[in-house]
């Protein structure tokens, strides 16, 4: 548990970080010096525009970190506000918004995102609508099938009985129940918004060059695959990383959760 | 379970209890008052208005989980007053919490910090705090150990009297719906089997189910001080 | 039953019309001009806005937004997907080719993440907690964290480049489907893994199990009659699952490898802002999905018992 949140607050340090530690101008182009090997004026080598590889990395911790976050939050605020208003909203409410939920559920997301990026024309803002209008029905379903499950318990029976308004019970009485349940989605989400991003990046969808993200840096270092092949390696390497620091502390998150309610 | 033709009906100030074994319908009723199961057909009213509208109380079986855990107990007892826009009255509060025997402390702690008998106590705090018209008492005593609940009934019959509000209690324990009520409803497979004055029903019940339970209840000891 | 089968219709109908004015909503408000693109795609030069403005009536591009919906629905519900705005050819003889080629990679990557994980998921359930299990845990894990399309590039930097055993790109023989299956079965095996391994110690440590024990009953036996049943549920959940994966991860893998499929054939038509192929590729994969859904849970229905029929 320890090892598995020092790994992920190293990739957080890093998003945060990163761009200061930096040795050089991401996007500072010499092309006198492109397709460098590791050395030690460049660490990992320069590209083949002469960029220092790992000064993008650095860089694009905060894209694919910093975007990762926009995304999953947006997609926690929606899906949780669509959830309790079906939880809480009455019959009709909870029909059209759970039909519209399994809508959103019906296309596979990263092919709906490719679709929506694509379409939408590349760039950072379409990226962030995609990854968030195909990342919050999670959120919806969770928040509804545990909202649904609190009906009966007495307190909310309490402050239903007493009148409270309905939004002051979901805020009061639900939404505090529901934190951790999202907490565990959330961050699966979050690790899905990391692939998200990189998935559209190598498409050619997501963050724009000469932007130092993930995504885009193996994009342009698949040309020279053949040539210098470590190239590849070190932007996977990264989201890799940190993908994986997310979902084991989402496990860890939720073993911990779960032996609450087990003692309970 | 479902209930058919339950028909019953209180009075401002006084006090019905509904008896019945288990899987006899007191949780549907209770559920169905509540608003918590639509009913099918019929209606449940307070004065010509249905019944929600004079916002009743409820005190529940499980006193603990009738409080937000992550909130003080001071605020789930407001908050029937929250609810309506209004603001404590500190001298009724202190009245109330006098004669609940609650320690003003106490309030500021969270549920879990409390003992059962103290949040049940705590609950009817909460239920009386904004002067309801009608009290729902849902197995008031079923949690209590033997003590708190001879505490708790005496301590609901004095509020009772002090502040007449209709109560409607609903319980499994024949020796304390007589001790407590005007008027007792015998429930069994979702009907009415009895209803009668409770010194009646002690005395001589109408039904052979409402001898059956009251027999069981004097051979248990139950009905000893109320007969 | 009936009953329940007609309802999961409805409500799939329901979430298709949803599903196909989503799609429609979307390309309708995209920015550029529809007809401009299909000008250029088919003239590719200057053309005067007369020429526009008839290809934009030729696509029942003139009317208002719910016209020109039910222009392209109305043909929809009887199989007409409608033509390509770009070639004019129909879309349908298309689209099934491309699904020739992602069915049978789809259906490789699950081959592959069954053989890999099935084994793995029992292996490591025999002992809970033990050495094997915790690298079970961990490689399904790890697996779970990486990209298809880096662990594509890799096997084809290790296999293709520098061992040279197997084709990398394209799709001649049956040979080339080899890498581009594994890199998506790698995917499935993550998550199938996991989910097989806690269905497994789940169905293990249902409260009645030692009962029978202490009753003599055959450890073969209960791992028959009770074990396995229960543990078949998260796996019939996760085929739904997969099946989501399967179908973007296909659209990834297929364009590493430059597969022609479902995947080249969307990035291509959404490069070339063909709208009738996207629209086309989208409303096919949901209803495929819808479709497998449905069937997963009245599986789902059939062996799990505590599912009513009360929340369908």
């Amino acid at each position: 548990m320890r090892s598995v949140g020092g790994l992920a607050a190293l990739f957080l340090l890093l998003g945060i970080a990163g761009p200061w530690l930096a040795p050089h101008d991401p996007t500072q182009i010499n092309i006198a010096h492109r397709l460098s090997p590791p050395g030690a004026e460049w660490l990992l080598g320069t590209d083949a525009l002469g960029r220092d590889i790992v000064s993008r990395l650095l860089h694009g911790a905060r894209w694919s970190l910093g975007l990762a976050f926009v995304i999953s939050v947006a997609g926690l605020c929606i899906g949780t506000l669509v959830g309790l208003v079906a939880a809480l909203g009455g019959r009709l409410a909870d029909w059209a918004l759970m039909r519209t939920t399994d809508t959103f559920l019906a296309f596979p997301d990263l092919v709906a995102a490719v679709v929506i990026a694509g379409v939408l024309g590349a760039g950072t803002g379409s990226l962030i609508f995609a990854l968030t209008v195909t990342g919050w029905m999670r959120y919806a379903r969770v928040a509804r099938a545990v909202g649904v499950s609190l009906h009966s318990r007495g307190y909310v029976v309490q402050a239903r009985l007493a009148g409270l308004w309905p939004a002051a019970i979901a805020f009061w009485h639900y939404l505090p129940s529901l934190l951790s349940s999202l907490m565990v989605v959330w961050t699966g989400m979050f690790a899905r918004a990391v692939l998200g991003i990189s998935a559209l990046g190598f498409l050619g969808f997501g963050v724009q060059p000469p932007s130092p993200e993930w995504g885009t840096m193996l994009l342009d270092a698949r040309i020279h695959m053949r040539s210098t092949p470590l190239q590849m390696l070190w932007p996977g390497l990264a989201v890799v990383g940190c993908v994986l620091a997310i979902n084991l502390t989402g496990d860890a998150l939720r073993d911990r959760l779960a032996e609450k309610d087990g003692h309970r | 379970m479902t209930l058919d033709t339950v028909s019953l009906s209180l009075a401002p100030g006084r006090t019905l209890a509904v008896v019945g074994q288990s899987g006899a319908g007191k949780s549907t009723l209770i559920n169905a008052i509540l608003g918590l199961v639509r009913c099918s057909a019929g209606e449940i009213t307070w004065q010509n208005a249905p019944l929600c509208r004079c916002r009743p109380a409820v005190v529940l079986q499980e006193p603990r989980s009738a409080f937000n855990p992550r909130l003080s107990l001071r605020r789930s007892v407001m908050e029937p007053l929250a609810a309506r826009r209004r603001t404590a009255d500190p001298a009724r509060l202190e009245k109330l919490c006098d004669g609940l025997e609650i320690a003003p402390a106490l309030l500021e702690r969270r549920p879990a910090q409390v003992s059962v008998g103290q949040a049940q106590r705590i609950g009817i705090l909460r239920a009386l705090i904004a002067q309801p018209p009608l009290v729902l008492f849902d197995e008031p005593l079923s949690a209590l150990d033997a003590i708190a609940q001879k505490q708790t009934a005496r301590l609901i019959a004095d509020l009772q009297r002090e502040e007449g509000f209709a109560a409607l209690i609903v319980t499994h324990d024949l020796g304390y719906a007589a001790a407590c009520s005007d008027d007792i409803a015998v429930l069994r497979a979702g009907r009415i089997e009895e209803l009668s004055r409770t010194e009646a029903f002690v005395a001589a019940p109408e039904t052979a189910y409402g001898r059956t339970l009251r027999n069981a209840a004097f051979a248990l000891g139950a009905l000893e001080h109320a007969a | 039953m009936t009953g329940l089968v007609v309802g999961l219709i409805l409500r799939a109908g329901v979430v298709l019309t949803g599903a196909a004015l989503a799609t429609f909503a979307l390309l309708w408000h995209a920015p550029g001009d529809p007809a401009l693109a299909i000008a250029l795609a088919r003239f590719d030069t200057v053309v005067p806005a007369a020429v526009i403005d008839q290809l934009r009536a030729e696509a029942g591009l003139d009317g208002g937004f719910w016209q020109a919906f039910l222009a392209w629905v109305a043909p929809l519900l009887v199989g007409d997907f409608g033509q390509s705005s770009v070639t004019g050819r129909d879309v349908w003889p298309d689209l099934v080719r491309a699904m020739s080629y992602t069915l049978p990679l789809a259906l490789a990557g699950l081959l592959v993440g069954l053989i890999i994980s099935l084994p793995l998921a029992l292996v490591a359930t025999r002992r809970p907690g033990g050495w094997l299990d915790r690298c079970a845990v961990g490689v399904a894990a790890l697996g779970a964290s990486i990209p298809a399309y880096w662990l594509g590039l890799l096997l084809i930097m290790l296999f293709a480049v520098r061992l040279g055993w197997l084709p990398a790109t394209g799709a001649r023989t049956p040979v080339h489907i080899v890498l581009p299956a594994v890199t998506l079965g790698l995917g499935v095996a993550a998550s199938f893994t996991r989910i097989l391994r806690s269905g497994i110690l789940d169905a293990r440590a249902q409260p009645f199990l030692p009962a029978f024990r202490r009753r003599g009953v055959a450890c073969r036996d209960i791992a028959r009659a009770h074990v396995a049943p229960h543990a078949a549920i998260p796996v019939v959940t996760v085929f739904g699952l997969e099946l989501a994966f399967l179908l973007e991860g296909a659209v990834m893998v297929e364009t590493i490898f430059a597969r022609p499929g479902l995947g080249s054939f969307l990035v291509g038509a959404i490069e070339a802002r063909d709208f009738p192929k996207v629209q086309a590729v989208v409303v096919f994969s949901a209803l495929l999905f819808v479709t497998f859904n449905m069937i997963i849970d009245l599986i789902y229905r059939a062996i799990d018992p505590r599912i009513g029929e009360h929340n369908a």
